[in-house]
């Protein structure tokens, strides 16, 4: 049901325990991190298919692209910043340049692990891995969405990154809403401005909307789920027709969301954009509404961020 | 697999000239190369390909073949010179060492070249792929071994000791590691760089079967290997104690050939080292009645 709150990791695990029961390939692979990704309950059911390593996240990610050579689909799921900032040079050579067909999952991402501190949050996982050529990379905003990705991540041959966030989050669209790789998702139609939303943030995105359509404003609001490989056309052409971008995403403002919108926007048809995210500092801790408050993520700051940009 | 004769051992050492001719063959190409680490595992590498490994240069993937993973990934022209005498694809391949787009880059590339099944280069992470490998195959109930050359400078990098933990944890019996141990690297002797000794209580001490051998000695790579799992359900590690840039006069046991960028008379003398290899193998055929 629309805006029921779903824990995130809980529906993760779920959809792998579905995937799991069709496809014998699957196998998860744990650094002590399994029943902190939703799959506590995986062992218990495949326990010929869950291999525990303990705490060494580069090793899981070497066996994992070994155990992808022999056809099996490795599921690594841990906290985003240890399968990603921590492994990255296995996740290039080993899963990257070797494309194997291995699904990395960072869960308790962005700033999601609020008052842990920057040790854990995760918001430099999509900057780095978008420079790995290959590796997809999924960001879904809802519950509904989270549950599809993980089939279509099984489904899609190749290294995957898919990341989730912690606290419970509201459903936004009805369980049988097209999911595609690749191809974002508009939600609303509008002429004066396009708001791009992606993960965590996207209900703080949606909200956004509301207030702003409340103000008169004609929003086009736009779920980029898969951040790579992006969706150029839909980008361009809201370019095109909205003359003006904001992004709104839980991630480093440098190499993230926004500024892979830009890479495409600023050579193929400029337009005026607002990228909302974290600057160029560590993020602080505290209770999670009050950093996302922090870095202007709130949809109340997203709106006058918005009327900013028009008014500009 | 049994023990070998005499005439088998002359002709694997014959091979293993062959191989060093082909290393020398991309040095000329290239005009420089990791030559040190390279020659110090021909051996091993001649034993494994000609012997030791279950695979068919016309099936390079079939699914119950014998893995290899060059973990340390500059010791490539070793692996290259390796499969193309035995026959995984043409020798002219050799010549195009250090060209642009070459199928035999500076470190190996599995999509480039039938044979290579990993991509390694970046140090440590060779192990946990094959212990992936060796895992999956075990899974799939496979009789399949997975195979792994490690150099000794390799073994400072964190990452091996992860994997060395979880292949012993999960019983990996049929994962057999050989460490090149030629005692040298870029800086220096490896044990100035960064000691490891004791290898062998170390490994030992991570849930390892170990055995110490002379690394160019064919009796003893290949009867150790044949002796395999040392312990039940523990993985393998051969220490083979090696000579770095093995066969080249000049260079043997010099940190700087560990990269050798060929001055103009060098490659001369090297090739009459060679040489020299071949005529002291063909006395002993001939000594031996063969």
């Amino acid at each position: 049901m629309i805006n029921e709150l779903r824990d995130p990791r809980k529906t993760f695990g779920e959809a792998v325990m579905e995937a799991a029961e069709k496809n014998p390939d699957i196998l998860v692979l744990s650094a002590d991190s399994s029943s902190g990704s939703g799959l506590g309950d995986f062992p218990k059911k495949f326990p010929d298919r869950h291999f525990e390593f303990g705490i060494m996240e580069q090793g899981v990610v070497g066996f994992a692209s070994g155990l992808a050579t022999t056809g099996k689909i490795p599921v690594f799921a841990a906290i985003a910043p240890f399968v990603t900032a921590r492994p990255f040079e296995m996740f290039r050579n080993d899963l990257g340049y070797m494309n194997q067909n291995v699904k990395i999952v960072g869960r308790c991402a962005g700033l999601t692990y609020d008052q842990l501190g920057s040790t854990h949050h995760s918001i430099d996982d999509v900057a780095i891995i978008r420079t790995i050529p290959g590796v997809t990379i999924i960001n879904p905003g809802d519950p509904v969405t989270i549950r599809k990705a993980v089939h279509a991540m099984i489904n899609h041959i190749g290294p995957c990154y898919l990341k989730i966030g912690s606290p419970k989050m509201p459903v936004l669209y009805p369980e049988d809403v097209d999911f595609i790789l690749g191809k974002g998702i508009v939600m609303k139609n509008g002429r004066d401005v396009t708001l791009i939303g992606t993960g965590t943030v996207l209900s703080k995105a949606v909200a956004a909307a509301e207030l702003l359509e409340d103000s008169g404003v004609s929003v086009r609001l736009i779920d980029i789920h898969t951040i790579k490989p992006l969706d150029r056309g839909l980008i361009l052409e809201a370019a095109r027709e909205t003359g003006k971008i904001v992004t709104v995403e839980e991630h480093f403002i440098a190499g993230g969301l926004g500024s892979a919108v830009a890479e495409i926007c600023s050579q193929e048809y400029p337009v005026k954009m607002k990228m909302i995210g974290i600057g160029d500092q560590y993020a602080g801790n505290g209770p999670y509404e009050e950093l996302l408050r922090q870095h202007g993520l709130q949809p109340d700051q997203i709106k006058e961020a918005v009327f900013k940009l028009l008014n500009n | 697999l049994e023990r070998m004769d005499k005439r088998e051992i002359l002709s694997l050492e014959f091979t293993a000239l062959n191989i060093r001719r082909g290393i020398l063959r991309m040095i000329r190409a290239g005009e420089a190369g990791h030559v040190g680490g390279a020659l110090s595992s021909v051996e091993m590498m001649t034993a494994l390909y000609f012997k030791l490994l279950r695979i068919d240069p016309e099936n390079p993937k079939w699914l119950q073949r014998d893995r290899f993973v060059l973990s340390a990934g500059h010791k490539c022209l070793v692996l290259y010179a390796t499969l193309a005498e035995r026959g995984f694809f043409d020798k002219s391949v050799l010549d195009t060492y250090g060209a642009l787009d070459s199928k035999i880059p500076g470190h190996p590339n599995m999509h480039k070249l039938p044979g290579v099944e990993t991509n390694t280069g970046a140090l440590g992470h060779g192990l946990s792929i094959a212990g992936g490998m060796a895992l999956g195959l075990r899974l799939d109930n496979s009789p399949a071994r997975v195979y792994v050359l490690m150099g000794d400078g390799e073994l400072a990098e964190g990452s091996n000791w992860e994997a060395a933990s979880a292949a012993s944890m999960h019983k990996l019996e049929n994962l057999i590691v050989f460490i090149d141990r030629n005692k040298l690297q870029i800086s220096g002797p490896t044990n100035e760089v960064m000691n490891y000794e004791p290898l062998d209580e170390r490994w030992r001490s991570f849930g390892w079967g170990v055995r110490i051998i002379d690394g160019h000695d064919f009796e003893s790579i290949i009867d150790t290997v044949l002796q395999t799992p040392f312990e039940k359900d523990k993985p393998s590690v051969i220490i083979a104690d090696t000579v770095k840039s093995k066969g080249l006069s000049f260079a043997e046991g010099k940190v700087s050939y560990h990269y050798w960028k060929v001055k103009p008379e060098e490659m001369e003398m090297a090739e009459r080292d060679l040489d020299r290899i071949e005529e002291n193998l063909k006395t002993k055929m001939e000594e031996a009645g063969l």
